[in-house]
């Protein structure tokens, strides 16, 4: 009888500690709040452009006497072929406690529906949808006067590409960035290295045929890029329009961001270079590191406070309340 | 001591054992799935 004891007892805790450790939420409560009129309201499936996909979700804070707000962007995960806005509502949520108005947007996904939809498209839509947003709170009395951007993985890519790359043709001032695990350029020594140890990266070998990474490349941006492309650097140009750290300059806006080393969904040395780019034209950043994460940002809780703290305190310095 | 005391004894080694490879299994499968350490950074 012991013997079915140890066993059930050995299931039954194997069970529970791994629903725990699945279900822990490291930040607890502190980001999240009770939803409800009091702290504002939610505007949903607003449409921007033509296509199905073109819609937005805004959310406005109960405090309506502001001569001006913050608008807060924020755009979804899922590898630009997966996701939707309503993955952030608590993201959404939270900005909007803090006073912001919140925007979570939606675009065309990669897909056998959408074959032509990539990383290029994806920011082109993002940028078009602004000035709906911009006058979608106008016309709910919220004047918008500055704005951030940020978003998660997918998303981050196309935040930073917008912040970084169209700042300077934005309605409003973009004041800042602030995201996770978002491919930040594509180089070829970056991306071969993905989820290998960040201590010991391999070198491209030029007898090698990298034509798959070639044809990743290509779908990304919309382009065709071919491994003798790779090989002679003529792939860069093809995949500027794409990466948000090829267009940091000194006038980029502040940023927040955080990488997993490990990361297996993109490529964290490609992290190293936005944190370079910045650092040489002297933009205020903060890039927090995930020594033992990978793209989830799941084995180090500490960091992720970390992050959340600065992007806080981003958001009051550079935002305004 | 007792032969209750010791089962209650391997019992509880058996329970400590499966919390920490539920915990491991957990991390194991996301790491298999996002990249990430075993140790480090976290408890388990």
């Amino acid at each position: 009888m012991w013997g079915f004891i140890y066993v059930g007892a050995f299931i039954a805790a194997f069970a529970v500690s791994a629903v725990i450790k699945l279900t822990y939420n490291p930040l607890g409560d502190k980001y999240s709040m009770h939803w409800d009129d009091s702290v504002g309201t939610v505007y949903s499936d607003l449409s921007y452009n033509e296509g199905a996909a073109n819609k937005f979700d805004l959310y406005v804070p109960s405090d309506s006497g502001k001569e001006n707000y913050g608008l807060v962007v924020y755009l979804h995960a899922g590898g630009f072929t997966s996701g939707d806005k309503a993955d952030d509502v608590e993201m959404l949520q939270w900005l909007c406690s803090k006073g912001y108005v919140a925007a979570g947007i939606n675009y065309t996904l990669f897909s056998e529906e959408h074959p032509q939809a990539n990383v290029y498209t994806q920011s082109m839509e993002i940028r078009d949808s602004i000035p709906f947003v911009l006058e979608e709170a106008e016309k709910l009395g919220y004047h918008i006067d500055r704005m951030a951007m940020s978003g998660g993985s997918a998303g981050h890519c196309l935040a930073m590409l917008y912040a970084y790359r169209d700042a300077a043709a934005s309605p409003v001032p973009v004041k800042m960035v602030f995201g996770a695990v978002g491919p930040s350029c594509f180089y070829l020594e970056d991306w071969i290295n993905m989820g290998c140890d960040p201590k010991h990266p391999i070198s491209v070998d030029s007898d090698t045929d990298y034509s798959g990474m070639a044809g990743l490349f290509s779908v990304m941006a919309g382009r065709a890029i071919t491994n003798n492309m790779l090989m002679n650097g003529a792939y860069l140009d093809e995949v500027k329009d794409i990466s948000a750290a090829m267009w940091v300059d000194e006038n980029s806006v502040p940023s927040v961001f955080a990488y997993g080393a490990w990361d297996r969904a993109q490529a964290f040395s490609a992290s190293k270079r936005l944190d370079a780019a910045l650092t040489e034209h002297g933009v205020p950043h903060e890039y927090i590191v995930f020594e033992h994460s990978g793209h989830g940002l799941q084995n180090d809780n500490s960091q992720y406070a970390q992050f959340m703290v600065k992007v806080t305190e981003y958001l009051e310095k550079y935002l305004g309340t | 001591m007792t032969l209750t005391q010791k089962r209650l004894i391997v019992l509880t080694a058996v329970i400590l054992a499966a919390a920490i490879s539920g915990r491991l299994a957990v991390r194991g499968f996301m790491n298999l799935l996002l990249g990430g350490t075993m140790f480090g950074g976290n408890f388990l």
